[in-house]
């Protein structure tokens, strides 16, 4: 028993080793890089040792340790909760971590800044384990914060950029909006339950807990990119490539997603709100799928796709499935960031070269990474057998099978679709053809670093779905009989969508250009929903209150109303009444002449 | 009647000519409003000692008192008008022109 709680811990601190020896001569040398990698190996391993005992004999366990601070009836305590999802989680994330570690040594080479690089990387790890071993709310919110804040710091990681600046920026602001959802979570939670631990509040009775599951749901359209809040993700591939991949494929973004699976107890009941995370879901599920079909970056086609997969997610979580969505966020972590993985080396190796339209023909030049950003598409569309088919196609036979509502399942499946389309856009116009890049590329991918993280993570994509459904838990049931086209439903989808992908870019390479047509548009400008969002909401603010500052107050109410109107008004009147015209002379020469002429008149008169 | 009245009457009629034909100083008419005065005053006195009208003898002083009020007004109104645009000319009145 103790086992679990030291060796837990002791890959905790472990990781945090490197942060606190940075202030020694350890951080100014070029070994910190493969320091700060071997590091994250050995806490790997060491977090092996807690997912063996909770497999063999599942074991859980709540560790709370110091107590921090009482507010009154409040008792807030440091306090990790290592149950199923964060046991399991942990060394998942740690694999793909390390492994990314690795890709970056290779990737950032050249960059004078790259220890620095590799504490942010760090300490963005640190702040995501807090999140996921929170126990208590405000220690989530502590987690949930930090990963915020790595995150801006390291999509601005070169800051000279403008458009680097802004999207981390827009990261930061998308994720506020939904952080507010969270805080009112957490006061509802405050002021009716007086709990911020997850045991009591999952014990405690309360008759409608509408409120503070919309919070929760906010909070997660924030972090998570669903449709409303998404514009960050794709922005947010201004970062370098290694963060593209850890943060925004593998763990921040599923931050959101892992607190809804947290409170699975609570969403079990209500069904109100089911619903609307199952439309939430669908709708940026398909959303995102569309707008990837016409991107020609290939780290935003890449982006999209996760925000297409984790809209799969919330959709999972709307039909009462949480064990699911996270073994789809495990599976998901391997060959999304595989998939980053690939799309950096190949735009490294093309001198930073990141539209698809000016790669093609690497199919012979670079063999290995061929071969993974296949594998990894094939594990993202749900091929059969490998790691994404064993949480993927259990969503969709669960969806088919479940009473739900249809539309949404009619938009997942057109989403699978469509997942299957732009994955062959992909290695469609970056692999196959003949070659449209320079012709001088250092096209080279010989680097060990390299070919070693992305092998990693290339058995894990393909056998890590088949090992960790094998071996977790008997959690919710999934469907076992249906009728055979219910079965075969994803699959028939995907076939379809590579299909017709592959037949589109056949007959369209050798085709003219038209001119975009108005579906062309919206998919390619995001569903022109930046660039109304970005600028509408901000400008009607700013002139309402110009208007009602400057227009109202100033010039209407103190200048104009008396003051100025009176004047004006007297003046108008006046000369609206008056017939005088000063025509002093002109008046007296009347007079004289009435006198004369009257003087006559009546002298001469009998 | 006599031949004083007449001429007196005169003098006011050519006085009253000269208010209500003047050309372009101000002060011109004022002068002739003066001048008006003036010739009200002579017969005003000659009617009260020609015809003993003891009880009367006080409206040529009362008619002066007045005259000279009225000549501070008129002479407040010109310094008005010259201290807005520098001189008298009767053409600058034309404010109320639209």
């Amino acid at each position: 028993m103790n086992l679990l709680t030291s060796s837990m811990l002791t890959a905790m601190f472990i990781l945090l080793l490197p942060i606190i020896t940075s202030n020694t001569q350890l951080y100014k040398s070029n070994l910190y890089p493969h320091y700060v990698k071997t590091t994250i190996s050995y806490a790997f391993t060491i977090s092996m040792i807690p997912v063996m005992m909770f497999i063999s004999s599942g074991q859980e366990m709540t560790i709370s340790n110091w107590c921090w601070l009482s507010i009154q009836t409040l008792k807030l305590s440091l306090s990790f909760k290592l149950d199923y999802f964060s046991i399991i989680f942990i060394p998942v994330a740690l694999f793909v971590t390390w492994s990314i570690m690795e890709f970056s040594m290779w990737y950032m080479h050249t960059d004078p800044y790259i220890n620095q690089f590799f504490k942010y990387l760090l300490m963005f790890l640190i702040t995501m384990m807090i999140l996921v071993t929170a126990n208590n709310l405000f220690q989530l919110f502590i987690g949930w914060e930090g990963v915020g804040i790595m995150s801006f710091l390291l999509i601005g990681w070169w800051y000279g950029r403008a458009d680097a600046n802004t999207a981390a920026l827009q990261a930061i602001l998308y994720n506020r909006i939904g952080d507010v959802g969270f805080i009112m979570a957490m006061a509802w939670f405050l002021t009716n339950l007086n709990a911020w631990n997850l045991q009591q509040i999952f014990i405690t009775q309360h008759e409608s807990l509408n409120m503070p599951l919309l919070g929760l749901l906010l909070a997660a359209t924030g972090k998570s990119a669903q449709f409303g809040l998404h514009p960050w993700l794709p922005s947010a591939m201004e970062g370098p490539t290694p963060v593209s991949a850890l943060l925004h494929s593998s763990t921040m973004v599923v931050a959101g997603v892992f607190l809804l699976i947290r409170f699975h107890p609570l969403m079990e009941q209500n069904k109100a709100m089911q619903t609307l995370t199952l439309c939430l879901g669908a709708i940026t599920t398909l959303f995102t799928a569309i707008c990837a079909l016409t991107q020609n970056d290939i780290k935003k086609i890449v982006a999209f796709s996760t925000s297409s997969q984790l809209g799969l997610m919330i959709v999972t979580i709307g039909i009462n499935q949480p064990y699911l969505a996270f073994l789809h966020i495990c599976t998901h972590a391997f060959f999304k960031a595989m998939l980053f993985m690939c799309s950096g080396s190949i735009i490294h190796s093309l001198n930073d070269e990141q539209d698809i339209r000016k790669m093609g023909g690497l199919y012979k030049p670079m063999p290995f990474t061929t071969t993974s950003l296949i594998i990894g598409s094939l594990a993202l569309t749900g091929m059969p057998f490998l790691t994404g088919f064993y949480s993927k196609d259990l969503i969709i036979e669960t969806a088919n099978t479940s009473y739900t509502n249809a539309w949404a399942l009619l938009v997942t499946l057109i989403a699978t679709s469509l997942t299957a389309a732009y994955s062959t856009r992909i290695m469609f116009f970056a692999l196959l053809g003949q070659p449209r890049f320079n012709s001088l590329s250092p096209i080279n991918e010989n680097n060990p670093h390299l070919i070693n993280s992305i092998k990693r993570l290339l058995i894990g994509s393909i056998f890590a779905g088949y090992l960790i459904s094998h071996n977790i838990p008997p959690t919710t049931i999934p469907q076992m009989t249906m009728p055979c086209h219910l079965k075969l439903t994803a699959l028939a989808m995907t076939i379809m969508g590579f299909i017709l992908a592959l037949e589109l870019n056949l007959v369209a390479k050798n085709l003219k250009f038209k001119y975009p047509s108005n579906l062309f548009k919206f998919s390619n400008l995001l569903g022109y929903f930046p660039i109304v969002i970005h600028r509408l909401p901000s400008m009607m603010s700013l002139t309402m209150s110009q208007k009602s500052a400057s227009m109202l107050l100033d010039m209407i109410w103190l200048e104009n109303v008396l003051p100025k109107s009176i004047s004006h008004f007297q003046m108008k009147m006046s000369t609206a009444v008056s017939n005088q015209k000063g025509l002093v002379k002109l008046y007296f020469l009347s007079f004289m002449i009435t006198l004369t002429l009257s003087l006559l008149l009546l002298s001469f008169h009998e | 009647m006599s031949m004083v009245y007449v001429n007196i009457f005169l003098a006011f009629i050519v006085s009253l000519m000269g208010l209500l034909m003047y050309r372009s100083h101000l002060m011109s008419s004022l002068l002739c409003l003066e001048g008006m005065m003036l010739s009200l005053f002579i017969m005003m006195t000659m009617a009260v000692l020609n015809n003993h009208f003891t009880l009367a003898s006080m409206t040529p002083i009362i008619l002066l008192v007045f005259a000279a009020c009225e000549a501070a007004l008129g002479l407040s109104l010109l310094v008005m008008v010259s201290n807005t645009y520098g001189t008298d000319y009767v053409q600058n009145l034309n404010l109320l022109q639209c």
